[in-house]
């Protein structure tokens, strides 16, 4: 399974929800496919879960997608745990394992090439809907039912390493603009203020 | 310290329209959190790592909410990776809760924090994180409401570290 298929699949079906990516590959195949004003394009190691999480927390409403690396959740299993116990019905997290470090152009192997189970661990930690899926077809069931049903999902998607985004060009989007157009976005669709002017 | 001024704390972050906390629980200020619980009207987030205080709180910033962030000084040091890719990269408003432990007006100081303090406030420098010292409770509520207004006229955390009589 190549995570550039899977992400075609589910560019479509977002409409209203908030989609937050980590970084380096699919950050950039996100953007290339998804031009959504609810894109926050996170972009650093170890950080998107937990936006995602304060997110989902903060819009209980709102379906928040968080679309995360194995070598990234290796770096914050800290998340696992708070994720547990918070429990918001209204996150999906899909991690695109990948069992190596592909940002270092060598691909270095990540624990998940050896003995380590992230969909264990997340279990481990209290997360009920924690699965992994091998296959398109699979993926695409989980992505339907997650998409269309209440709880907190936790999908862990083992993918052939592919370094297809190194041809697709990056978004030059500063995470300052990006933070703008997201919470303009926000605003509009929720009916509220959230950057103020004033303190 | 003392539950009066525990409770001055928490009428301060009401005072600062704070509606979501974020915490992991340290030695000096801790008497605030039975509070902070009992009030009902902040959403308290339990977590596991300070970094992970500074993404949730983040995340939930970015989602409409006014977040602190509460933590012993050194999860600042846990969290400055947090704080400069989430907080400061994106521009988020944090207002930082920070127990200041190891300081000179650290009333419970010994070895074990010393070191750990010491090295505090050269780090929110370093990262031009404004901060104010509050060792006493004079004008507390204005202190924290001016920290509230300031982070998010800011966009940017900002920092209260708590000593001294806190520290009792």
């Amino acid at each position: 399974m190549i995570r550039y298929n899977c992400l075609e699949l589910l560019a479509p079906l977002v409409t209203d929800q908030i989609v937050v990516t980590s970084l380096s590959g699919q950050k950039i195949e996100w953007a290339h496919l998804s031009k959504h004003e609810g894109n926050l394009l996170v972009g650093t190691m170890g950080t998107a879960l937990g936006v995602g999480i304060g997110l989902a927390v903060a819009l209980p409403h709102r379906k928040v997608i968080v679309l995360e690396s194995d070598g990234s959740v290796l770096l914050s299993l800290f998340n696992l745990p708070t994720l547990a116990n918070l429990n918001p019905d209204n996150l999906i997290v899909f991690v695109f394992d990948n069992a190596s470090y592909s940002g270092t152009r060598i691909s270095e192997p990540t624990a998940t090439a050896g003995r380590t189970d992230l969909a264990t661990m997340a279990r481990g930690a209290g997360i009920e809907k924690a699965v992994t899926v091998r296959d398109l077809e699979s993926f695409q069931k989980e992505m339907t039912a997650a998409l269309s049903e209440n709880g907190l999902r936790f999908v862990v998607c083992k993918i052939e390493e592919s370094k297809d985004h190194r041809n697709i060009l990056r978004t030059d989007m500063d995470p300052l603009e990006n933070k703008y157009l997201f919470v303009r976005y926000l605003e509009k669709s929720e009916g509220k203020p959230i950057i103020r002017s004033r303190g | 310290m003392e539950q009066e001024l525990a409770q001055r704390i928490v009428s301060g972050l009401h005072d600062a329209g704070i509606d979501v906390i974020t915490y992991l629980p340290e030695t000096r200020l801790s008497q605030m959190l039975p509070l902070l619980r009992d009030d009902g009207s902040f959403k308290l987030i339990a977590v596991s790592s300070e970094a992970e205080a500074v993404t949730i709180g983040a995340g939930a910033a970015l989602g409409g909410k006014q977040v602190a962030v509460y933590m012993e000084c050194t999860g600042l040091y846990v969290s400055c990776y947090s704080i400069l890719s989430i907080a400061k990269r994106f521009g988020v408003p944090l207002l930082l809760l920070i127990a200041h432990l190891g300081s000179f007006a650290d009333q419970r100081n010994n070895s074990v924090y010393a070191v750990s303090g010491a090295y505090v406030t050269p780090i929110l420098d370093a990262l031009e994180i404004q901060y104010r010292l509050v060792e006493s409770g004079q004008n507390l509520e204005t202190c924290i409401k001016d920290a509230g207004r300031h982070t998010q006229a800011l966009k940017l955390p900002v920092a209260l570290l708590f000593s001294g009589d806190f520290t009792r």
